[in-house]
């Protein structure tokens, strides 16, 4: 598959500050792209130093396999923080001014607007829109050229419930016609339902990278007690299919390898003489995965 | 032409652009008319200072005055683009750095056209009312005034678009720009002698639009010395393409 963009060991530093480090991704095209990390972890950073708009300290990126250019730019519809129009214009007005910027068709202006379902508010001024239109907006503009790539930064902040469901269900709408997705955000349950792809940032270090199913898929957790413990620890350590274990207070917790359920422990456990006191399945949440993987590699 | 069709769809509905202009427009008016006015020695000024062919050197001094209100518009326009955001995302969107000050310039080369054509109506009318002289040798004879007068308005608005790259906020920028124009480098003036500080931007912009009269009262005072407005022109083309390149290097080295 094509590389839409490159990212090659992208560096930013700011006077005190490495916002990124080293970075090193690659978005293959059709996939739907997910930068996650916490507030201030080099997302806007690494997506504006694509987007040419802040300045590399080190490295190199490339879209399309070329260098950052005018047309590099005409394929790619790109929203960074929030949005960002002239209040006094309307939504029309602004459109059209990002139209003639694009060199898109004037007609794009409210096909957009309709997809985006702000048709009927395009003769208000931007000012008075609420912050849910102000995205819809944000999201129409990048749509004007009908682009390849759409590169969207946290495009779900700030909105309700409702308004939230509405941006995730049109970027999938948007994705199934084909197109690539660069979509950075913080909330680990936005990227799980969209993304095909994430890599996870901290402090502007990459530190995990691939397809959602491998870096995020949800393993379940095991607690046990028992009378005990430390016999329980030396069984656990002969057991080929325990994955990890971590002896806590009264408990230990442990991850199984694919294929096995609770009932191959608590069977292997009565074989080797121990009855539990406890065996309890808990699923692990993203934020707990998340954070072990910031751990893990910090 | 592109840049510049775009330029007028952001400025055309925006109502500060014309109320900075309409305060331009009013406060020349009433200027004039104040100034024609004046009695003195039981004539009316307006009689003297409508005079054809003088009226265009004195029209395009009293405007002079005015560039800093055609500098501040500058000023609120480009700094707008960077509290709106607009700036950086115009730049994802696909235009170069050296297209977002090109697009800022023609905006200067449409106000100084038209000022200079307000100017030109303004000369027109009043002299019409006050000249004795309608020849056309008196209507054209020193009308190349304002065309001095223009490179001055687009030179001013280029400073004035540099401060407003450099600093962004337009608050900032419009005092950093009227105390530089106005208090900083006239300070600095009268430290240096006058054989280098003609070449200074904001004297040799000045030379644009001499003072009339100047002559008479240079034969009562040490005259101070000035470029001609021709070659005050050249400087003034000179710091325009100055003003250009500075606000261009600022968008390339730093971050929008």
């Amino acid at each position: 598959m094509a590389e839409v963009l490159d990212i090659n060991s992208l560096s930013k530093r700011y006077a005190a500050i490495q916002a990124v480090n080293q970075l090193s991704v690659k978005v293959e095209q059709g996939s739907i792209y997910g930068l996650l990390g916490p507030n201030g972890s080099g997302k806007t950073t690494t997506l504006g130093m694509v987007l040419d708009v802040i300045k590399t300290t080190a490295g190199t990126y490339s879209w399309f396999g070329q260098p950052s250019s005018r047309e590099t730019k005409r394929r790619v519809g790109a929203l960074l923080e929030t949005p960002n129009f002239y209040p006094y214009l309307t939504a029309q007005k602004n459109l059209e001014v990002i139209a003639d910027i694009k060199g898109a068709d004037k007609a794009n202006v409210n096909r957009v607007l309709q997809l985006v379902g702000l048709e009927s508010r395009k003769s208000s001024s931007f000012k008075g829109f609420s912050l849910g239109m102000k995205q819809r907006l944000a999201l129409a503009a990048t749509l004007l050229n009908d682009p390849e790539v759409l590169v969207l930064d946290e495009p779900t902040n700030g909105l309700d419930p409702e308004g939230i469901a509405e941006v995730r269900e049109l970027i999938l709408r948007i994705a199934s016609e084909g197109k690539t997705i660069i979509l950075a955000s913080h909330l680990l349950d936005e990227v799980e339902k969209v993304c095909t792809h994430v890599a996870v940032l901290q402090r502007g270090q990459l530190k995990a990278e691939g397809p959602v199913g491998a870096i995020l898929s949800a393993k379940d957790q095991i607690l046990i007690s028992a009378p005990n413990l430390p016999i329980v620890t030396e069984v656990l350590q002969r057991l080929p299919f325990i994955e990890a274990f971590k002896p806590e207070k009264d408990t230990v917790v442990l991850t199984l390898k694919d294929g096995y359920s609770s009932t191959d422990v608590n069977k292997a456990m009565f074989e080797a003489g121990i009855v539990l006191s406890q065996l309890v399945v808990r699923r692990k949440s993203l934020e707990a995965q998340f954070l072990e993987i910031i751990k893990s590699q910090s | 032409m592109n840049l510049l069709r775009i330029e007028f769809r952001k400025i055309l509905p925006y109502k500060t652009v014309w109320v900075i202009l309409a305060i331009y427009v009013v406060l020349m008016v009433l200027v004039l008319n104040a100034s024609s006015g004046i009695t003195i020695n039981g004539r009316q000024l307006g009689a003297d200072a409508f005079q054809l062919p003088g009226v265009w050197q004195r029209l395009s001094f009293l405007a002079s005055f005015f560039n800093l209100l055609l500098g501040i518009l500058i000023i609120v326009l480009v700094s707008d683009e960077y509290s709106f955001r607009t700036l950086r995302q115009q730049v994802i969107d696909g235009l170069s750095r050296v297209e977002i000050v090109l697009a800022k310039f023609y905006v200067i080369l449409a106000v100084a056209a038209f000022s200079t054509i307000f100017l030109l109506l303004l000369g027109l009318y009043f002299s019409l009312l006050y000249s004795t002289d309608h020849s056309v040798d008196a209507f054209f004879s020193q009308i190349d005034h304002l065309s001095y007068y223009f490179v001055q308005a687009v030179a001013y608005m280029a400073l004035a678009m540099l401060f407003a790259f450099l600093i962004k906020k337009s608050g900032l920028a419009i005092i950093a720009f009227i105390a530089y124009a106005k208090i900083v480098e006239p300070l600095v003036h009268l430290r240096i002698p006058d054989t280098v500080d003609k070449y200074m931007p904001m004297k040799a912009l000045g030379s644009l639009t001499p003072m009339p009269g100047q002559d008479l009262i240079d034969q009562f005072t040490t005259p101070t010395e000035q470029l001609t407005p021709p070659w005050a022109a050249v400087a003034g083309l000179f710091y325009i393409g100055l003003f250009l390149f500075l606000s261009y290097s600022l968008l390339k080295v730093r971050d929008l």
